[in-house]
């Protein structure tokens, strides 16, 4: 079975990090908080679908530097930053690096959460490409030396 | 610097706000279920309540530094405010452990100012330099104040830490409205600190010290002699 979708929030201010939770339990979807980049990357990675909703203001391990982190890692976990001011440079350096929404504080639930969707709807077809990837590569490790040649001929007459 | 200063403030109230609105939309969601969690609701207005005093106490906080109108701007001892601020802190520092040391010129002239903002914002780098602190090793916390004269037109005050040091990067960003190490932190101290000691004519900055720590820095003009 599909594991559950998960929304990852990494927040500072304890009250955001409640009140964010509490938004997206209210909605009926599970999240998970984090006070700071580092306990988030200490935390083993989810199976399922996820997004995350990171605060762009960090205290220690920057947002971008852990945005960074995760794409080293090979992580593919889509990003939402919320910013409690218009920071236009870093907006654009987060939305370079592939980040898939920018949105300002006090940000409104219906935006948030419409964003979320759509960031695990990405993960969850990721994952699903990614799976559908893993299956051709078994595949061809199932195939004789001979099968696999003339599969890979015919992979390059393509 | 106002402009910092007001973005200071939106990122300060942006917090509650941003809270107050989250909850208030959960707590709907929550009310139009079919069965709706009344104490999920419940809690949502609670904390509603509290992020509200929360924002309150950001603008009262502010409201005596954006207040209109000139500083007071009185001949002053700055060895005075700073042995004023030292007994304010003196729990904090017996608490904390950390060895205190004056080091005052007590030939050091007057200054013309504001007795409560210079008294903020000294009060401000000792528990900043306190705070710095709390991962030091015991037998290594020492919190240094001293004032000297280095021309004849101007009065240095120096609060000096001993802590691991600001990370070079953190340099240029610790006077950044948004910058804070501290979770806690109002995140704008330094920011009002330096606003303070500008609007009476001197300067703040901050330096690594050669062997640990860093050092707080500023600096005001002497008082003109009186014809």
């Amino acid at each position: 079975m599909e594991p559950l979708p998960l929304v990852f929030i990494v927040d500072d201010d304890a009250s955001v990090r409640t009140s964010l939770e509490r938004l997206m339990k209210s909605v009926g979807l599970r999240a998970e908080t984090f006070a700071s980049s580092q306990a988030f990357l200490q935390r083993q990675r989810h199976e399922g679908p996820s997004c995350l909703v990171l605060d762009v203001r960090l205290p220690g391990l920057s947002s971008l530097s852990l945005q960074e982190a995760l794409a080293a890692e090979g992580s593919m976990i889509p990003i939402i930053f919320i910013t409690g001011h218009g920071n236009i440079p870093m907006s654009v350096r987060a939305m370079k690096a592939g980040a898939m929404d920018f949105l300002p504080k006090p940000v409104r639930s219906q935006d948030l959460l419409e964003a979320v969707q759509q960031a695990i709807a990405k993960a969850q077809q990721a994952r699903q490409e990614r799976a559908a990837i893993a299956d051709v590569q078994r595949r061809v490790q199932t195939l004789t030396p001979c099968e696999r040649r003339s599969y890979l001929s015919w992979l390059t007459a393509c | 610097m106002m402009g910092e200063l007001a973005a200071s403030l939106a990122h300060e109230l942006n917090q509650p706000l941003t809270a107050i609105l989250s909850n208030a939309e959960a707590a709907q969601h929550f009310l139009d279920a079919s069965l709706p969690d009344l104490e999920e609701v419940r809690a949502s207005l609670a904390d509603i309540v509290d992020d509200d005093h929360r924002a309150s106490e950001v603008i009262r906080r502010l409201r005596g530094l954006l207040q209109k109108g000139e500083l007071e701007r009185l001949p002053l001892d700055l060895n005075q405010t700073i042995r004023e601020v030292v007994r304010l802190v003196h729990s904090d520092v017996i608490i904390r452990q950390v060895a205190l040391t004056l080091a005052l010129d007590p030939a050091l002239p007057p200054v013309c100012g504001d007795r409560v903002q210079l008294q903020q914002v000294v009060l401000n780098l000792m528990l900043n330099g306190l705070e710095a602190m709390t991962d030091t090793g015991l037998d290594e916390r020492a919190l240094i104040v001293c004032t000297k004269r280095p021309d004849a037109h101007t009065v240095q005050v120096e609060v000096q830490d001993s802590d691991s040091g600001l990370a070079e990067v953190n340099m240029d960003r610790i006077f950044e409205p948004f910058y804070t190490t501290k979770p806690a932190d109002m995140g704008m101290g330094l920011l009002i600190c330096r606003s303070i000691i500008e609007a009476h004519g001197g300067r703040l900055w901050v330096a690594n010290n050669l062997a640990r720590g860093a050092t707080f820095y500023f600096t005001l003009p002497v008082t003109e002699e009186t014809p």
